[in-house]
C-alpha cells in the first residue's frame, strides 16, 4: 500500500501546475526517487491531529517552546561569531555586541530575553502536562525528556550568565559554586571539577563557554528528537472531558492546522522580545572585580526561590534548601509516572497530586515575590 | 486552486475522520502560515545579515604616520621605515606594524612606497646593488618607482600621499 501510494505522490505532483511550481516539483521528484523522504515527510505534516487538541491552544505551549528554543540556538550562533571567552577579553566583547556592533542589542537581547520566556514557557507546558496527567503509562519517557529538557535549560541559564564575565555573571557564579561546594562529602571535589581548579577563573569561563555552547546544546537536541518522536509515537494523551472525548473522532491536519497557530504564537513571541530589546538593553553590569565588596550578588529570577529558601536554613542546614530540597523536587517530578500509576487523569478526580502541585507553585510564587522585596 | 495540492492521506477509519475543516480551511491557514512564517524569516534574516555583517565593509579610516625627520632622510638613497599603526580590530584596541619606502631626488619632495607586494601581499626588499625592489615570494621586481619590471605583480606598488610638516616627512597609511 505505501509503495502505491508513493509512486501516486512522485507522479501527481510534478504535475500539478505549470511555470516555477512544475520545476519546484521535478526538483522535488528527483530528490524523492533518491532519498525516498517525500511519504515520511508527508506523513509527519499531515498528521491527524483530534479536533479537542486543535481548539485548546494550552497544546501549542509545546510548539511555542520549540520555537522560543530555536531562536536561542540561533541568537546564540550569532554571537559566538563575536564572543571571545578569555576573562580579559570577553566582557569587551559582550559589551561591543551590546553597544556597538549594528543589531548587537537585537541578537543579545533576544537571547537575554528569550531565556526567560522559554523557562516560562517550558514550566507552563510542565504544568499542563502535570494537570492533565498526560505522564502516564505509555507516555512515561515523554515526560522525563520532558523534564531533563527543563534541567537543560536552567543548565543554559547558570552556564551562559558567567560567560559576560560581568560582576552580576562573576558573584551569582561564586554563589553557586559554593552552594556545590556545600554538598555533603563531596562538595569540594565537585565544586573543583565545576570550577576546573580552586578559583573561579579562566578555566571556569572556558568549562563554562563548553557546555554553553556544545554539550548543553546537543543535549537538549538529542531530548527534543526523543520527546517529539514518543509524542508522535504515542499520540497526543486521549482527551479527559466529556467535550473533548466528542471532538476525538474528528482530526485536522499538523499542517497547516495545528503548525499555523503556532507560528502565529512565535511570531507574537519574536514581536514582543524585539519590543522588549530595543527598550531595555539587555543588561551587563560592570567588569567582573573579585575584589568588590560593594556588589550584592543576585540569581537570575528563576532561582531566585531558591536563593530566598537559604535564608531560612542557616549554617549546617544549608545543604538541606540548596541541595536536598531541590534535589527531592527534581527526583520526584523524574519518577512521578511510576509513583502516580493510577489510571485516572482527570484533576478534579486527583485532588491529592493537584492539591500538591498547587502547594509547590504557590511556595515558588511566594519565595520568589519574599527575594524581590 | 488545485484541489489536488490538499488532498489528505485516509485515516484508518475505526480511529475516526478528517473534520470537514480540514479541508475547507487549508487554503486559508496556509495563508497565514506563510504570512507570519515569512514576517518572522524577515525579521530574523534581517537581524542577523546585519548582525554578521557588523563593521566588516567599513574600510579603515587610514591615518597620517610619521616617516621621519627630513634630515634622517637624505636625498638619493632608499630608507626603509616600519611604523606602528594603531588600530581597532572589533573591541580590541592594538597595533599594527608596517614597512615602507622613502626616496627623495632632492630633499623637498619624496616618493614614498608600500612595502607590500601588489602579487599576493609579501613583503618587498630594497635590492641596493639593482637599484630595484625584489619581492621574494615570486620574484616580482619593481623599479625605484614602484613600477613592475618582472614577474607577477599586477601593478606598481602602492604609492602613499605625502606632506612635508615641521621639517617631518609623513604618509597617510
Amino acid at each position: 500500500m505505501e509503495v502505491e501510494h508513493n509512486k501516486i505522490d512522485r507522479i501527481s505532483i510534478p504535475h500539478r501546475s505549470r511555470g516555477i511550481g512544475s520545476w519546484v516539483g521535478a526538483v522535488w521528484g528527483w530528490l524523492d526517487a533518491r532519498t525516498g523522504l517525500a511519504l515520511p515527510l508527508r506523513k509527519f505534516f499531515t498528521y491527524p491531529v483530534p479536533l479537542y487538541v486543535h481548539k485548546n491552544v494550552l497544546y501549542s505551549l509545546g510548539g511555542v517552546s520549540l520555537i522560543s528554543l530555536a531562536l536561542q540556538l540561533f541568537s546564540g550562533i550569532l554571537m559566538t561569531f563575536y564572543y571571545d571567552p578569555g576573562i580579559s577579553s570577553a566582557y569587551d566583547s559582550v559589551d561591543y555586541i551590546t553597544y556597538t556592533l549594528p543589531a548587537g542589542w537585537l541578537v543579545r537581547g533576544v537571547h537575554v530575553y528569550n531565556a526567560s520566556a522559554l523557562v516560562i514557557l517550558l514550566f507552563l507546558h510542565l504544568l499542563r502536562t502535570y494537570f492533565m496527567g498526560a505522564y502516564k503509562k505509555p507516555r512515561e519517557i515523554t515526560w522525563m525528556a520532558g523534564v531533563l529538557m527543563l534541567l537543560v535549560v536552567l543548565g543554559f541559564a547558570f552556564t551562559g550568565a558567567l560567560l559576560p564575565w560581568d560582576q552580576s555573571g562573576y558573584w551569582a557564579t561564586k554563589v553557586g559554586m559554593e552552594i556545590a561546594g556545600s554538598t555533603p562529602l563531596a562538595g569540594t571535589w565537585i565544586k573543583r571539577i565545576l570550577q576546573g581548579g580552586s578559583i573561579l577563573g579562566q578555566a571556569t569561563l572556558t568549562r563554562f563557554y563548553v557546555l554553553h555552547v556544545l554539550l548543553l546544546p546537543l543535549g537538549i537536541l538529542s531530548l527534543v528528537i526523543l520527546h517529539i518522536h514518543q509524542l508522535r509515537y504515542h499520540g497526543i494523551a486521549p482527551a479527559i472531558t466529556e467535550k473533548g472525548k466528542r471532538d476525538s473522532k474528528k482530526f485536522v491536519p499538523f499542517f497547516p492546522h495545528w503548525m499555523t497557530l503556532d507560528a502565529m504564537i512565535g511570531t507574537a513571541l519574536l514581536i514582543l522580545l524585539i519590543f522588549v530589546s530595543w527598550n531595555w538593553r539587555a543588561p551587563l553590569e560592570f567588569p567582573a572585580d573579585p575584589t568588590s565588596a560593594d556588589f550584592i550578588p543576585r540569581p537570575q529570577w528563576y532561582f531566585l526561590s531558591l536563593y530566598q529558601m537559604l535564608k531560612y536554613f542557616p549554617g549546617p542546614l544549608e545543604p538541606v534548601a540548596a541541595i536536598l530540597l531541590p534535589g527531592a523536587l527534581i527526583g520526584g517530578l523524574l519518577a512521578l509516572p511510576f509513583i502516580d500509576r493510577s489510571e485516572e487523569r482527570r484533576p478534579w478526580r486527583r485532588p491529592l497530586a493537584t492539591a500538591l502541585a498547587i502547594a509547590v507553585i504557590s511556595a515558588i510564587v511566594v519565595l520568589t515575590v519574599l527575594a524581590t522585596l | 486552486m488545485d484541489k489536488h495540492l490538499y488532498n489528505l492521506p485516509d485515516l484508518e477509519s475505526e480511529n475516526g475522520e478528517w473534520d470537514e475543516r480540514a479541508h475547507s480551511r487549508q487554503g486559508f491557514l496556509r495563508l497565514c502560515f506563510w504570512s507570519v512564517t515569512g514576517l518572522s524569516l524577515t525579521a530574523v534574516g534581517g537581524g542577523s545579515v546585519r548582525f554578521l555583517l557588523g563593521h566588516s565593509l567599513t574600510a579603515p579610516a587610514g591615518e597620517w604616520i610619521e616617516v621621519g625627520a627630513l634630515n634622517e632622510l637624505p636625498p638619493g638613497q632608499m630608507h626603509r621605515v616600519t611604523y606602528l599603526l594603531r588600530t581597532t580590530d572589533l573591541w580590541r584596541k592594538g597595533e599594527l606594524r608596517g614597512v615602507l619606502y622613502a626616496y627623495s631626488e632632492d630633499g623637498s619632495s619624496y616618493t614614498v612606497l608600500s612595502g607590500t607586494c601588489t602579487h599576493l601581499g609579501c613583503n618587498v626588499r630594497w635590492d641596493d646593488a639593482q637599484q630595484q625592489f625584489a619581492c621574494p615570494c615570486h620574484l616580482g621586481l619593481f623599479s625605484r618607482q614602484g613600477e613592475v619590471l618582472s614577474g607577477p605583480p599586477p601593478k606598481a606598488l602602492n604609492r602613499l600621499e605625502t606632506r612635508i610638516e615641521n621639517g617631518k616627512l609623513l604618509a597617510f597609511v
